[in-house]
């Protein structure tokens, strides 16, 4: 058949813009407090121009804040086999993991290199790397040993919670963004909160585009429709839909959207009566905002 | 440290080697591996630490050393010599 066109990749520029718009910007929640120590707080008294210059600078570091984290395919396991020496089988009990320290080599390029008793000497594993790169060259908030809470029974603990924000940060920190660990624990928790309708807790959020671009890849996109439509963010939803037909160009609904040009409230009918699954809730939830903003447009 | 400095000053002159610095607490040895003047004490001052050895093996059954690579190259390259357990360290890996 014709080969189709190269689908377009989570770092292209175009799906960055859509993504960081439908991220939003809640400078109350980027900005919440985080627990320290107890302070009186202070009051800074200010003119009119030097507020604005205030919330200026403020919407740059809650810019800064919302880059989000790269979503990566899961890396392939190292196999290497770099000698085999028969000669020194039988002559240790344990195996020996040698790791180059040099100062100035990236970690990606360091040799870590692993002699088992056997006598085979090969690469050791990205798990072995990773434990020995932070023996050798500690990260803040990274633990040698990955902690318990990444395990799955505990994850189904702290989603009762409501905690994700909390669990995806603390995830971000201990694992590469490559790893089948990072990649398990982010499908995990995006499923959770598709399956219980709790996008808005992502909303302000960098893992909010992940979040997205997860759900329009496996195509679940309703739950997440039927939040925006009800939190009246309809220029988000169209976004939505524009970045699925990015991604999934042979769908009926891209096919028609190209053709008739059509734009916000026309685009989202055709989309929910071609793809979702939940049509009648998000038919349900439109008519609703319709006769909202007829009335208010009346009154 | 006026009186270890003039032994290795007078007589004959000792060589820089690459050997194991023995450190640790009781039951638990550690290993450094140093850059040193042969007639250095076995713990003392040293001219700088290529990496570490732990002999015992830890949870997951490995025995954990560190190689500063680039180091090594330079100091070989100056003509150090090798004590025989630190040949058979440099060995494994090969």
């Amino acid at each position: 058949g014709k080969a189709a066109q190269p689908k377009p990749a989570f770092t292209d520029e175009a799906v960055q813009t859509l993504l960081y718009k439908m991220t939003g910007l809640d400078l109350h929640k980027v900005f919440r407090p985080v627990k320290k120590g107890l302070k009186p707080p202070h009051y800074k008294l200010m003119t009119e121009a030097q507020l604005e210059e205030a919330t200026r600078k403020a919407i740059e570091e809650a810019k800064t804040k919302l880059i989000m984290p790269p979503v990566l395919n899961e890396r392939e396991p190292i196999d290497d086999v770099l000698a085999e020496d028969k000669v020194l089988e039988g002559t240790e009990t344990a195996k020996y993991v040698f790791t180059d320290l040099s100062y100035s080599i990236p970690h990606r390029e360091r040799f870590i290199v692993v002699r088992e008793p056997s006598g085979v000497l090969r690469k050791a594993t990205w798990e072995e790397r990773d434990r020995m790169i932070q023996i050798f060259f500690p990260k803040e908030g990274r633990r040698v040993i990955p902690p318990t809470l990444f395990k799955d029974e505990n994850l189904g603990t702290v989603f009762q919670q409501d905690r994700h924000e909390d669990v995806l940060n603390m995830c971000i920190a201990q694992f590469e963004p490559d790893s089948p660990d990072y990649i398990r624990v982010h499908r995990r928790a995006y499923e959770d909160i598709d399956k219980r309708g709790k996008h808005d807790l992502l909303r302000s959020t960098r893992h909010f585009g992940g979040m997205v671009w997860y759900l329009v890849s496996s195509k679940k996109t309703d739950g997440l429709l039927l939040d925006m439509i009800n939190r009246d963010l309809l220029e988000d939803a169209t976004s939505l839909i524009t970045l699925y037909h990015m991604l999934h160009p042979e769908c009926q609904s891209a096919k028609e959207a190209k053709e008739g040009k059509l734009q916000g409230v026309d685009l989202i009918k055709v989309f929910v009566k071609t793809e979702s699954q939940r049509e009648g809730y998000i038919q349900l939830a439109l008519q609703a905002y319709e006769e909202a903003m007829a009335t208010s447009s009346a009154s | 440290a006026v009186s270890a400095g003039s032994r290795l000053l007078k007589g004959r002159g000792g060589h820089v080697v690459i050997r194991f610095a023995l450190g640790g607490c009781t039951n638990r040895p550690f290993f450094r591996i140093v850059v040193a003047n042969s007639r250095r004490a076995r713990d003392g001052k040293y001219l700088e630490q290529l990496g570490c050895l732990d002999p015992l093996p830890n949870a997951h059954g490995e025995k954990v050393a560190g190689l500063n690579l680039e180091r090594l190259r330079y100091w070989l390259g100056c003509g150090a010599q090798l004590s025989r357990p630190a040949e058979k360290l440099l060995g494994r890996p090969g």
